[in-house]
């Protein structure tokens, strides 16, 4: 949703270099790109976290561990003693890094490891569908806004469909169609709990929120000068678009990145949340968030923690996305704050 | 602009035609959702299955299906569920719709409240502090995922405080504000509260760059120049000149809420809005109901889109055009 | 909400049917059994709100097919027979209802005489006739109720019928006399449950004007006790006093307790459990959240009621397609489960019981036995399941040549299905395999993994009796009737066909009209058969809990319906 505001900031265009020097200096941008960095990290080192730190695989279930706690063997999964024995509770957050630092789930998996794991799905298909969206919509954008016509006119009316779909049929039907039977198109063969289903449906979706403003800004660029007199010399189509309309376009792209990579994680969570994104054993934030539903009343740290996870990325990516937007937006330094 | 109106809404017809021919072929397309045999049910006879197939129409090809679909939610209206059979569609839609409009009107009256108030006082707040605050507030606002919040929510409002502070909190559910005006609101308080979060964030953000944008415009510093007060240049120009955007903004939003995407907000607090209505047709993979609620949801989608579009070219004669 | 609608209500639900003949289920039922007790209207009123996830679709007695309602259709619908009110094995038993007592039989077992009561009005006020009970039989048909081809396809004339229902008559099948007010159903063989077939809610009568198609959310008349109010299906179903209702068989339609009885749809389980505890609902409908089982087992133990039922939770495997058309691929599934793992998951040792027989325990022709277990073989079996054996199930994989094959386990996506398919595949994998889970939605998965079209390997599912004779468990789930190639409904999920044990399960079925004690020795020779080849792995047999607030009294619990909804007392 957050992209609706920062097509506001597409229109102006602005010289790359400045930007840059100035998104260097920016405190923000220094932050988040920190807070990002450390996520980054975790994700990518988590086999060497649960090897060597937590000796674990979270992908195991291990329903009858046990494990020391000062000195005493204690179960991971631990049967209800008192009253009328009903219910077993998965053990708490030890805050020991070498074993279940944050507690385990229901399969007795330790919660910390399989959230580093889980970061790693996560972005990935943030970031591979944010792409994916980028590249379909710059492609869109660029081919309605030059041609225009009836070409426009089909993509438009494309786009509104996408625009009113219903994301979640979408998701739904795909996943079972996945999950059971695989998906054959052409020589692509798509197997259970592969990510290209999150990653398509996600990259697909959001297409109409940024091809919508790029072909408005290919269309005022269509009427530019420098694009009429290119057109009157008669340059090929191609070259126009590489060399005169591209380049106008790039820094809008830039200020749209972090946004849509946001956008795209919090979208996985959510279908995994509705258990049609990544499937299990994988992780991603979304599918632990759903795991720790089942134990929010027992162990509400299971769901917590990779909420807040997911908060501090996508707010990071946000607040570096303000930074970009400010620094290649020369308006926002002409305000003087 | 009648030509532009009449293109619009022929496209608009398009676009929904469209998507309930989609939402159809991908339906069928499901593998396993064959409702015969759910709605035969458990062990039955093949001649059993049979006549329940015939019954539903689902020994016809797909293109007659489809249309006789159409005709009964269209036409007679009197389209019937696959899982509660004889569970009229319609109905079912038209007793969500209140539930929607309660949660999405009230979380709608906070998020602009707020909005507005914060965008306005970061845009032109002097201390030094305001501004960023209240942008790194509009940041987590729209970086916190909105079920999970709810649920964050219902875990202190519903369990760990609920013999505590939050003792007056009700269960999840809604209550008719024609049935209990004051349970309608507690009802619905922390499902605002929830919804309001993401907008709230989005629209602060919005008119703070908004105004900001404005007041740097020429014409501002001349009257700047002329001798106008700050407060009178900030409420008689720029913030007036923001509130379009975020009208139009708004418009789009709640189309979309009010056509079911509060989705995982109903469902997180038990709404029995358009939404859930959506989520549970398609966990039931109940193609009436889900077709009935996508055509609802996309109809407004669709036209406050067009309406959007249809109030930009009356302000711009441009767009016509296009 | 965290729980998706529990649609396994379909399986989990269904109801228990009860051949009269083999009641004896075991010691410990009977020794609670008792008649229910006299009527006391000092403790009538008041309202008893239910509350569930999902309402369970048509209202139709003569279509609806899930417990959830069944247990409704006990206070407000009447057949000709029904099950005993009471307590323990009694409400296993077959009593007269609108009949004015058991028919006589005559014609060599094929014919029945009952004579109707008279003066019972339906809550219309217009009279029950045996017109209206004619009706209902031919209506069995002409709703294409799911068990017109299963139940009642043994009535004269319901081959035709069940080709032709719009047109059914079945003059010779349901012969009626109003002068004498008798009714005589005459069937074309001899069929030793037949009272329990007449007993149960799809035999139930129904005014002759009643729709001929399914009412769905439109309302029938009723007999019993409460009539229905309103019904909608996202919303609530509000039960209240029948008017004309006055009670004619103690046993068979009490007087109920409550003024009105609310069932409310929508309500996630977790809610439900919060609304019972603080006294806003009186019982919860769906299975407790596995977060909030110890709570209810500590803070209101009083309220928490625990019965046994007779049921499964198994794993189909698929004998027809590689890796378990090979045996040793299925032992060695058996062998390889740790099935105190599964009762972990399904939330612990005082809601089930390991299991590793296909006849559950308490049940007609159980035996207690364990051929995969630790030390013990299909032919040296155990006498209990004791702990899994792993390096046999790796090695029977190695033996079978099936080792590092693919394996896809369908399960339901709901969080206890969830987690025994994520568990599955940690032991699959474990053995050799490369296993993966595929959880698909609970409302499609049931029929899913019975269509042969989707290629389902494994799969996890529950078996609840339809009533306590071996052929429910054994013929049902496993004779070759019912496996129908490329059919949404095929209950053989696994699709054994073993034409030597179809003959021997025949003969045992034959035998249990003479001789139940004989029939039910053979009935646990056929299980350990079936379990030597292994066409599906048996988990555990789960328990009923209810949870019900402190206000709410007179629990009882049928084993035929479950709790007792209209003798709950709340004054």
């Amino acid at each position: 949703m957050s992209l609706k505001e920062s097509s506001e900031a597409i229109f102006s265009e602005s010289p790359g270099k400045i930007a840059l020097r100035s998104l260097r200096k920016d405190k923000r941008a220094r932050i988040s790109l920190a807070i990002l960095g450390v996520i980054v990290f975790l994700s990518l080192t988590a086999p060497l976290y649960s090897h060597f730190i937590a000796h674990t695989d979270p992908f195991e279930s291990t329903l009858d561990a046990t494990i020391m706690v000062n000195g005493i063997t204690t179960p991971v999964l631990e049967a209800s003693t008192t009253g009328l024995g009903l219910g077993i509770t998965p053990i708490g957050p030890t805050w020991n890094l070498s074993h279940y630092f944050i507690g385990a789930d229901s399969q007795g998996r330790d919660v910390l490891a399989r959230l580093f794991y889980g970061g790693r799905s996560t972005l990935f298909i943030g970031v591979s569908s944010g792409l994916l969206c980028l590249l379909l919509s710059l492609l869109i954008g660029i081919i309605s806004g030059y041609y225009r016509g009836w070409v426009d006119a089909i993509f438009s009316r494309v786009l509104d469909i996408i625009w009113a779909f219903p994301v979640y049929l979408l998701a739904i039907s795909l996943s079972v169609v996945l999950l059971t039977s695989g998906l054959s198109l052409g020589f692509i063969h798509l197997g259970p709990g592969s990510f290209a289903l999150p990653i398509f449906i996600i990259g697909v979706v959001y297409v109409p929120y940024i091809a919508r403003p790029i072909r408005a800004q290919v269309l005022a660029l269509r009427e530019n000068d420098f694009v009429r007199a290119a057109v009157g010399s008669g340059a090929k189509n191609s070259t126009i678009i590489f060399r005169e309309i591209l380049p106008n376009i790039i820094p809008s792209l830039m200020v749209f990145i972090p946004i849509i990579v946001a956008l795209s994680m919090l979208t996985e969570s959510a279908l995994s949340f509705l258990s049609i994104g990544v499937q299990p054993p994988a992780a991603s934030w979304g599918t632990i968030i759903n795991d720790g539903l089942g134990l929010l009343y027992t162990r509400p740290m299971v769901g917590i923690a990779p909420g807040i996870l997911i908060a501090f990325t996508a707010a990071s990516l946000n607040l570096y996305g303000d930074a970009v937007r400010d620094a290649l937006d020369p308006k926002s330094r002409a305000r003087g704050d | 602009m009648l030509a532009f109106v009449t293109r619009r809404i022929s496209a608009m017809i398009f676009v929904l035609v469209s998507i309930s021919i989609l939402v159809f072929l991908i339906f069928f397309a499901t593998p396993g959702v064959d409702p015969a045999a759910r709605i035969a049910g458990r062990n039955a006879d093949q001649e059993t299955l049979a006549q329940v197939r015939h019954s539903f129409e689902l020994d016809k090809p797909l293109p007659i299906r489809y249309l006789s679909m159409m005709r009964h939610l269209f036409v007679s209206q009197d389209l019937t569920s696959y899982v509660n059979r004889g569970a009229k569609v319609i109905p079912q839609l038209t007793q969500a719709i209140p539930a929607t409009l309660s949660l999405v009107i009230g979380a709608a009256i906070i998020w602009l409240g707020l909005g507005i108030f914060f965008g306005i006082k970061a845009a032109s707040s002097r201390r030094k502090w305001i501004d960023p605050t209240i942008g790194f507030l509009g940041i987590i606002g729209i970086s916190l995922p909105v079920y999970w919040l709810g649920e964050v929510v219902n875990l202190f409002t519903q369990a760990k405080l609920h013999n505590s502070v939050f003792r007056w909190v009700p269960q999840l559910g809604y209550v008719g504000i024609t049935d209990n005006p004051f349970q309608w609101f507690l009802h619905l308080l922390f499902p605002w509260l929830t919804l309001a979060v993401l907008y709230a964030g989005i629209y602060v953000r919005v008119l703070r760059n908004e105004i900001r944008m404005v007041m740097s415009e020429d014409y501002i510093k001349t009257e700047r120049a002329k001798g106008a007060s700050e407060t009178r240049i900030l409420y008689k120009h720029a913030t007036r000149m923001s509130l379009i955007t975020l009208v139009s903004l708004f418009g789009l939003d709640f189309g979309s809420l009010v056509g079911g995407y509060a989705l995982l907000t109903e469902v997180v607090f038990g709404i029995q809005g358009v939404g859930r209505l959506t989520y549970q047709s398609l966990q039931n993979f109940d193609l009436p109901v889900i077709m009935a609620t996508v055509m609802y949801a996309s109809f407004f989608v669709v036209f406050m889109n067009a309406l959007v579009d249809v109030l930009y070219a009356v302000l711009d004669p441009r767009v016509r055009r296009v | 909400m965290h729980r998706r609608p529990l649609i396994i209500k379909a399986v989990l639900a269904t109801t228990a049917l009860l051949v009269s003949a083999i009641v004896g289920t075991n010691a410990s039922l009977a020794a609670d059994s008792a008649p229910l007790a006299p009527y006391d209207a000092k403790k009538a009123g008041g309202t008893v709100t239910l509350v569930a996830q999902a309402a369970a679709g048509t209202l139709d007695p003569k279509v609806n097919y899930t417990a959830q309602f069944w247990q409704l259709y006990q206070a407000s619908y009447d057949g000709l027979l029904t099950f005993s009110y009471g307590t323990g094995a009694t409400t296993f038993n077959v009593v007269p209802d609108l009949a004015e007592a058991l028919p006589a039989v005559s014609n060599g077992g094929k014919t029945f005489t009952f004579k109707l009561r008279k003066g019972i009005k339906f809550s219309d006020g217009k009279p029950v006739t045996v017109a209206d009970v004619k009706a209902s039989f031919e209506r069995i048909f002409k709703v294409s109720s799911p068990t017109a081809g299963s139940f009642y396809n043994g009535i004269v004339g319901a081959d035709v019928c069940l080709k032709t229902p719009a047109t059914c008559k079945l003059d010779k099948g349901v012969v009626v006399d109003a002068a004498t007010n008798t009714v005589v159903i005459n069937i074309i063989a001899p069929d030793d449950a037949i009272l329990s077939k007449l007993a149960v809610p799809h035999a139930v009568i129904n005014p002759a004007s009643a729709p001929s198609k399914d009412a769905g959310t439109t309302i029938i008349p009723t007999t019993g006790a409460y009539m229905y109010k309103s019904y909608d299906p996202n919303k609530s179903l509000v039960m209240v006093r029948n008017p004309y209702f006055k009670e004619w068989n103690h046993n068979a339609q009490p007087q109920g307790y409550p003024d009105q009885i609310i069932f409310k749809f929508g309500i996630t389980p977790t809610a439900q459990v919060t609304a019972v505890e603080n006294n806003q609902a009186n019982w919860a409908f769906d299975p407790i959240p596995a977060d909030r089982l110890n709570e209810i087992g500590t803070k209101y133990a009083s309220q928490v009621h625990i019965n046994p039922l007779t049921a499964m939770w198994y794993l189909p495997m698929n004998v027809n397609l590689a890796p378990f058309n090979n045996v040793k691929a299925r032992q060695a599934v058996n062998y390889a489960i740790d099935r105190a793992n599964m009762v972990k998951i399904f939330g612990g040792t005082q809601l089930a019981a390991p299991v590793c027989s296909f006849l559950p325990p308490n049940f007609p022709g159980h035996v207690d036995y364990c051929g995969y277990t630790k030390g013990a073989t299909p032919a040296k079996p155990a006498k209990a399941w004791a702990g899994p054996d792993l390096e046999l199930a790796k090695k029977l994989v190695k033996e079978s040549g099936t080792a590092g094959q693919a394996v896809g386990i369908v399960v339901s996506d709901d969080d206890v299905n969830k987690q025994m398919g994520v568990y599955l595949q940690s032991v699959l994998n474990s053995i050799g395999y490369k296993a993966t889970v595929k959880p698909i939605s609970g409302n499609i998965q049931f029929t899913y993994i019975q269509n042969t079209k989707n290629k389902v390997q494994i799969s996890v599912t529950q078996w609840y009796q339809d009533y306590p004779a071996a052929s429910d468990f054994l013929d049902v789930l496993l004779g070759c009737a019912s496996f129908t190639p490329k059919s949404d409904s095929s209950i053989n999920m696994a699709g054994y066909c073993n034409k030597a044990l179809d003959v021997k399960m025949a003969k045992a079925k034959a035998l249990g009209a003479t001789d139940p004690v004989a029939a039910n020795k053979m009935w646990g020779e056929i299980d350990q058969e079936v379990m030597a080849d292994a066409p599906v792995a048996v988990a555990f047999t789960p328990k009923q809990l209810d949870f019900i607030s402190s206000g709410t009294k007179n629990y009882l619990f049928s084993l035929q319906y479950k709790m007792f909804v209209s003798q709950l007392i709340v004054k």
